[in-house]
């Protein structure tokens, strides 16, 4: 769909075409002329006549029988009635002359002569017909040799096609994984959204809740347990009054986006191996004091366990969408957590980095 | 005032481009002066074929005077004689048996002019290549006023013709590009000159509706008007249009008016309508969405200018100076050089409806100003005005002599005509002289 940015109420032609030239210049990719594909044709060309690059040295053969043809230079075939007397010494001349009739007594000449001049007129139509058949051969290699180039441009122009359409279908590619991460952090926000509306605030005649079980490790998370997030998304009444670990800041935020891009990085494999965080190149230093940072990390280490790329990918789709750059005064952090972090439990299905 | 159109053929029928232009001028000019046509009995200008009685009659209340032609056209010699010139170093003596053999030879109309110039104020000559025009012109120098409707074609390199540019009183352009390139090939700057063109009798109430419903046209479409023929760039367009069609983005119909001289290709969404009277040619422009004008050689584009007076976008070709210097002076039309450029520009107008609307109206604007029927008959007035004051004529160069005729040192037409400037003529192409196209790029083109 051409779209202009003609911002006053006069156009202006040049501009538009301008505008829709460089157009074609994005959609194409590059923008070759004619004289510039013919130049990447000459240089294909070459190539193919070096025996090292490619194997054949077709056009090389070509490329000798290039000189122009030259008839070869035929020998005299005349022959005449005069041939046989004919001699540049002028009285042996006339004496043949003047014997001639004698001769003519013993055989008939002329019938010799004859036949030789029929067989030197046929020697100079074959050598002609030769020459012509020389002639159109060469002009039809030629006309091959013109073909193999013709083709080769072609198939240079062809290249330039498939690489335009390879990053079309790489834009087009990069374009669906967007739309695909997009869809799965707002099917997110849909779960959220509904978890939401199962909290039910506890009645106050009933008992208090049991505390909270751990839950195990390895169970596959259930739409209840990815609900949580959301509800520890909002601090509890309790949490806030118990002096429970309080939502954290910006700044924690981003420390723990950069350990989670570190261990994507490769830390998450020394958890695994050593069960100690090795500072891997690249990867942020350790994180400083603080239970959040130590929960971090062994949420970190547990999510590695359950599916490192599944986990990232979405925790940035939900960062990225619904998270606290597009809602600054949701927090992100969850007393479950810290206080799962506390008591030495592992937080895995109950760590953001889950949904 | 008395004056005199002389053109090659003259009739209510005829409608080539230089023969629509001289009947237009002179029923224009018949309201302010008395008019007569001097033209042959020839309809057909291929074979220059007497078929009209010689003598005086009248078409649409223009007395109409026409001659005899001498000898009809042998293609085979005018071919033969043309590459000579065209191509090959030659002699003057060879460019005038050239314009023989181009025709319409028809001494009587010249020997006519050379007795009875001097009754007329001016004469007006129509098409500068033609054998009336460079004889007529030398005939009557005294008198003669060049509408050449000069193409970009080798003809114009011929050395006979920077003469016949020299030696007229004045010269009426049709565009500032002709005018660059007849000024860089003859040197004539000198000659009173304006560029002019023609108007056009627009209807101002056409009907869309009614030819929508006539021929069964539904949706948006776009119209070319025209002869369908390789000349025309018609062949290009349908390569084009069929790219396009296969945009499922793309919605408009092609429809085509005019004598078909290529075959069309069948598709439901190219229609062609055949030859139309100008009730239908009107509504149909006025119910398209835009004009497409692909022809590489125009020296005006009367069709776009009718298009342009219907408001209606243009989509030319790039490759005709004409044509897209008059789409950027009118900032009326767009311009294709490649299918790329004719896709998207076609796109743009057909869907970006304020592009669309705005281009109309500048088009209509620059229409008004420049090829109103007022304004081009003000501007013949003006330089007949000028004309009359100033001083007498200039002499003529005289005409070559027996061995200047038999000299072989002309070089080929096309290789002078690649000398000239090419491209579109905007104010910005060059500082001193507005108007002018750039130069040197030697883009020769003959027509095909």
């Amino acid at each position: 769909m051409p779209d202009f940015n003609v911002r006053s109420d006069s156009v202006n032609v040049e501009q538009i075409m301008e505008q829709i030239r460089a157009r074609i210049r994005e959609k194409r990719g590059v923008d070759y002329t004619e004289q510039q594909i013919r130049d990447l044709a000459a240089v294909k060309l070459e190539k193919f006549l070096d025996p090292n690059g490619v194997r054949s040295d077709l056009l090389e053969q070509f490329r000798r029988v290039q000189p122009a043809y030259e008839p070869p230079e035929l020998p005299n075939y005349e022959f005449e009635g005069s041939t046989l007397y004919e001699t540049h010494r002028g009285p042996l001349r006339f004496i043949r002359k003047l014997l001639n009739p004698l001769l003519k007594l013993f055989f008939n000449p002329n019938k010799l002569i004859q036949a030789l001049h029929i067989q030197a007129k046929l020697n100079m139509m074959f050598a002609e017909r030769e020459a012509r058949r020389e002639a159109a051969r060469r002009a039809t290699d030629q006309l091959t040799y013109e073909l193999i180039h013709n083709l080769v441009v072609e198939t240079t122009r062809l290249g330039i096609e498939v690489k335009n359409l390879k990053m079309r279908v790489e834009s087009v590619g990069s374009r669906l994984e967007f739309n695909e991460r997009r869809a799965r952090a707002l099917e997110s926000v849909v779960v959220y959204k509904s978890g939401e509306g199962d909290v039910v605030p506890p009645a106050p005649s009933r008992p208090p809740a049991p505390p909270p079980v751990a839950p195990r490790p390895q169970q596959p998370p259930s739409p209840v347990q990815t609900s949580q997030p959301s509800r520890a998304s909002q601090p509890s009444p309790a949490a806030i009054a118990g002096g429970g670990p309080s939502p954290e800041g910006p700044g924690q935020r981003s420390r723990r986006r950069r350990r989670r891009r570190g261990r994507r990085g490769g830390g998450s494999a020394a958890g695994i191996i050593g069960g100690q965080a090795v500072p891997q190149p690249g990867a942020p230093e350790a994180s400083g004091p603080g239970g959040h940072d130590a929960a971090d990390e062994r949420a970190g280490t547990d999510a590695v366990h359950e599916g490192p790329e599944t986990n990232a990918v979405v925790t940035e789709d939900l960062e990225q969408f619904s998270g606290p750059d597009v809602h600054p005064a949701e927090p992100v952090s969850r007393p479950a957590d810290a206080e799962n972090a506390d008591a030495g439990q592992s937080p895995a299905k109950t760590d953001p980095d889950t949904q | 005032m008395k004056l005199a159109v002389v053109v090659q053929r003259y009739g209510q029928a005829i409608n080539g481009g230089a023969e629509l232009h001289a009947r237009y001028i002179a029923e224009h000019l018949a309201k302010h002066a008395q008019v007569e046509v001097l033209t042959t009995c020839a309809t057909d200008y291929v074979t220059w074929r007497n078929e009209l009685e010689p003598g005086v009659g009248a078409v649409n209340g223009v007395p109409v005077r026409r001659f005899k032609v001498k000898r009809e056209r042998d293609p085979r010699v005018f071919g033969r004689r043309s590459d000579r010139v065209f191509e090959h170093l030659h002699s003057l003596g060879d460019e005038l048996d050239w314009l023989e053999a181009e025709g319409p030879t028809s001494p009587a109309l010249v020997d006519y002019l050379g007795k009875h110039a001097g009754d007329y104020d001016f004469c007006l000559f129509f098409s500068y290549r033609y054998y009336h025009a460079y004889h007529g012109a030398r005939a009557g120098a005294s008198r003669a006023i060049l509408v050449p409707t000069a193409e970009r074609d080798a003809a114009i390199g011929l050395s006979i013709f920077p003469p016949l540019f020299r030696s007229v009183r004045a010269v009426m352009y049709n565009s500032p590009e002709e005018r660059a390139m007849i000024h860089a090939a003859s040197g004539n700057q000198d000659v009173p000159g304006v560029v002019v063109g023609i108007g056009s009798d627009v209807p101002h109430n056409p009907q869309p509706g009614r030819v929508r419903q006539k021929y069964n046209i539904r949706g948006p479409f776009a119209v070319y008007v025209g002869r369908i023929d390789q000349n025309k760039g018609c062949q290009e367009l349908f390569e084009f249009f069929k790219g396009y069609l296969r945009d499922p983005a793309g919605k408009l119909t092609l429809v085509l008016i005019g004598k078909e001289l290529l075959p069309i290709p069948e598709h439901p969404r190219i229609r062609h309508l055949g030859f139309v009277d100008d009730t239908d040619k009107f509504d149909a422009m006025a119910a398209a969405e835009l004009l497409l004008m692909p022809s590489y050689y125009e020296s005006l584009s009367m069709v776009a200018l009718e298009a342009w007076a219907l408001g209606k976008p243009v989509l030319a070709n790039g490759k005709c100076d004409v044509l897209k210097g008059q789409c950027i002076r009118s900032n009326a039309g767009l311009y294709y050089e490649s299918y790329a450029e004719f896709s998207e520009t076609l796109g743009a107008i057909e869907q970006n409806r304020w592009l669309s609307g705005t281009l109309g109206r500048n088009g209509r604007q620059f229409f008004r100003e420049q090829y109103d029927w007022p304004v081009i008959e003000r501007k013949y007035l003006d330089m007949f005005e000028r004309l009359k004051k100033e001083g007498p004529p200039k002499v003529l160069d005289p005409a070559p002599g027996w061995f200047d005729r038999r000299r072989q040192d002309l070089p080929a037409a096309e290789d002078v005509l690649a000398k000239l400037p090419a491209g579109p003529a905007t104010p910005k192409s060059t500082g001193s002289e507005p108007n002018a196209p750039s130069t040197g790029s030697g883009q020769g083109r003959r027509r095909a």
